[in-house]
């Protein structure tokens, strides 16, 4: 185990010198001979020292990481507050047997802790041990909250924190494999605790969902991720000269110019065309086969009070979700995926994922639409939504604005034709023909449910989303008039939760809404928030059920 | 309704004449070193971004209004979009106080209050004076203690 490590830790020297000679080639070559072996000393000293300067533990309230070798860190993470714990596993590190674990709270848009090298096994051992810390924490709150409310019914004041400082150190008495230990010691001793934990563990699992092959296909190719775009221009912009050529030698069969230099207009008409052509199709075969390998054999299962997946090809991640920090659910299809009637669930949690840099995971990437439905009914008691549209002032609202947009790009064809000798820069009014669809898609596809508990909200064309919000995961609402929408007296309603959302899912809106609809809306959200917040603290109810499938 | 103290008008538009006179600056090294831009439009722009700035001020503090409801706090503010938001007391997190510089030099403070949120996660009230701001923070602690929610993220 111990080699094991200390060959992982050669490979980060051996890669940073890599990564050193490549920028110092551009002062000196010569240099490189003093400066590899040297790069490699301080490269292996240091990730040695820091080997052994980090220590991780787990004690009964927190989960403890000290770190760093010049300026030392030590965190304490108390379970009640961990959102989710996962454990990625890359190519490399599957062929030594090792693992990273990550470990997620809701502050910060940071992994909280993150224990490179450790052994699959221990690896495992830590994520059900966390989990079942976890679940232990929140029982304890659970059980605090009710003597609070007791207290409050019975006249007395809320129990301050301390007083149930008895149960904690019950907790450690009572706790068998409490340790702390440093990496090389838990590596040795991790799998013997683990091996006869894990299977007792392992047999409480329950199936929820399995992405079969057809389902996986189904969702490679119906699916497109603008990753794929970054990576196509990167590789782009590294060997420019060579992919020209290649596309060049592409063209030339259907009429492209002889070389860059020597063509004529129609020649490099068809070049720019079969170009695109070639870039398009290799961006989506790219995506493809990320999307494949991202969730290659993807299973969900359930235990206890967590949802625990497992996925990927070359890199396997395992994660898990405590069922009671779920945020909100949101089911997602694009046009392709409507069409044959699938669609996909993610779970948000407040915490920091693997994909998509947000809180958001995939519970069910792709199956049958009324299964997705079904699940989501079972996992938040949802009721089937009766949607309400926005009313039609709205589509006229979005007629303007996709006209302004095409407008703007005449004007930029206009500019171009100016500048440069294109002609009949008129042409580019084509866009203002796409206005109306435009226009009409995004507002057929909003819609918005006040419901029993929760809210859905529903919206987007391209990537339509509803989400369902338990009114008891509202953290704040708003109600948004820009001037325009004031002057037609539309508001838009934001919901905001405590999932981490970045850029790519915004916040949950209702679009364009009567401004009395949205006030109602908004004091609907609000009431019933106080409303759920009481009955959940007089019931030792989870908000979301228990059964998913 | 509470409106916010008049002197934040001060603020917003000093705030908006120091970003204004940078702008000035940086047109003015350009024109000296590059491109000749006209000491007229130079003073133009300065002029019609402090103009703009005031309005701005002006309008914005007439739309600002602030409330401690029953369950929540209640904030409307905007000049473009406007914007009423309800920040549920059991929501809070915490409850800052801050004043910077120029705040201090015109007697004003902030309350911030953070929530757990992604968007809107923390709601600044400016424009407050020293002793408001203080009693605001207390206030919302109270009531944030008071009802605080089990179900903590």
């Amino acid at each position: 185990m111990v080699i094991q490590q200390a060959i992982t830790w050669v490979t980060i020297p051996f890669f940073l010198v890599v990564f050193l000679s490549g920028i110092v080639d551009v002062v000196e070559y010569s240099w490189v001979f003093v400066l590899v072996p040297l790069g490699l000393l301080l490269g292996t000293t240091y990730a040695l020292v820091y080997y052994y300067r980090f220590e991780y533990g787990i004690t009964p309230d927190t989960f403890d990481v000290r770190s760093g070798v010049f300026s030392r860190r030590s965190r304490e993470i108390p379970y009640g507050r961990i959102q989710n714990v996962d454990i990625a596993r890359g190519v490399v590190q599957r062929l030594l047997g090792l693992a990273v674990v990550s470990i997620e709270t809701a502050g910060g848009g940071n992994t909280e802790a993150t224990l490179r090298f450790v052994s699959e096994s221990e690896a495992n051992r830590l994520q059900h041990q966390i989990r079942r810390r976890t679940a232990e924490a929140t029982e304890r709150r659970r059980r605090r909250a009710d003597t609070d409310s007791d207290a409050v019914e019975s006249g007395e004041s809320p129990l301050p924190d301390d007083s149930v400082a008895g149960t904690p150190g019950e907790e450690s008495a009572s706790d068998p494999d409490f340790e702390r230990a440093d990496g090389t010691a838990t590596a040795e001793s991790g799998p013997q605790i683990s091996e006869s934990d894990s299977r007792t563990y392992e047999s409480r699992r329950r199936r929820l969902f399995d992405l079969e092959a057809r389902e996986l296909l189904l969702y490679s190719f119906t699916s497109f991720r603008p990753a794929a775009v970054a990576a196509v221009l990167f590789v782009f912009f590294l060997a420019t000269d060579t992919i020209l050529d290649v596309l060049v030698t592409i063209a030339q069969p259907v009429g492209g110019p002889e070389d860059l230099e020597n063509g004529t207009t129609g020649s490099y008409g068809v070049l720019t065309i079969v170009s695109m052509v070639n870039g398009l199709v290799i961006t989506y075969l790219l995506s493809v086969a990320y999307t494949f390998a991202t969730y290659y054999d993807f299973q969900l299962g359930r235990i206890d009070e967590d949802f625990v997946y497992e996925r990927g090809l070359l890199q396997r991640y395992s994660g898990s979700i405590p069922v009671e920090k779920v945020q909100s659910v949101t089911v997602t299809a694009n046009p392709v995926q409507r069409l044959i009637e699938y669609a996909g669930l993610w779970v948000e949690t407040a915490g920091y994922g693997p994909d998509s840099g947000s809180g958001s995971q995939s519970a069910v990437p792709l199956a049958d639409r009324r299964r997705v439905y079904a699940f989501t009914e079972n996992l938040t008691g949802v009721e089937r939504p009766r949607f309400h549209t926005p009313p039609s002032i709205a589509r006229r609202r979005y007629l303007v604005r996709y006209s302004l947009i095409a407008a703007a790009i005449v004007a930029v064809a206009f500019g171009t034709a100016w500048a440069t000798p294109l002609e009949r820069w008129y042409l580019a009014a084509v866009v203002f023909l796409v206005v109306p669809p435009a226009a009409h898609l995004r507002y057929v596809n909003l819609g918005y449910y006040v419901g029993e508990d929760h809210l859905v909200v529903r919206r987007g064309f391209w990537r339509r989303r509803t989400t369902v919000i338990p009114y008891y995961r509202i953290q704040t609402v708003s109600t948004r008039r820009s001037i325009f929408q004031r002057r037609l007296g539309l508001a838009s309603l934001v919901i905001d939760t405590a999932s981490s959302r970045t850029f790519y899912w915004a916040t949950p809106t209702i679009y364009d809404i009567d401004l009395e609809d949205a006030r109602e809306a908004n004091g609907v959200g609000r009431t019933r928030l106080q409303s759920a917040l009481r009955e959940r603290a007089q019931s030792d109810d989870v908000g979301l059920s228990v059964d998913f499938t | 309704m509470e409106s916010l103290h008049p002197r934040i008008r001060l603020l917003w538009i000093a705030q908006w004449a120091i970003a204004v006179v940078v702008l000035g600056a940086i047109i003015a090294v350009v024109s000296r070193l590059f491109v000749d831009v006209p000491s007229v439009a130079l003073g133009v722009i300065v002029v019609a971004g402090i103009a703009i700035a005031a309005g701005y001020a002006i309008r914005l503090y007439q739309a600002w209004r602030f409330e401690l409801q029953s369950d929540a706090l209640y904030l409307e503010r905007g000049v473009i979009t406007f914007v009423e938001t309800a920040v549920p007391f059991v929501r809070v997190q915490h409850v800052d106080t801050q004043f910077g510089p120029i705040e201090r030099l015109l007697g004003l403070s902030s309350v911030v209050v953070y929530t757990a949120g992604s968007r809107n996660a923390d709601v600044r009230i400016p424009g407050l004076t020293p002793d408001r701001a203080r009693d605001l923070q207390d206030t919302l602690r109270e009531l944030a203690v008071e009802s605080e929610a089990d179900d903590a993220v």
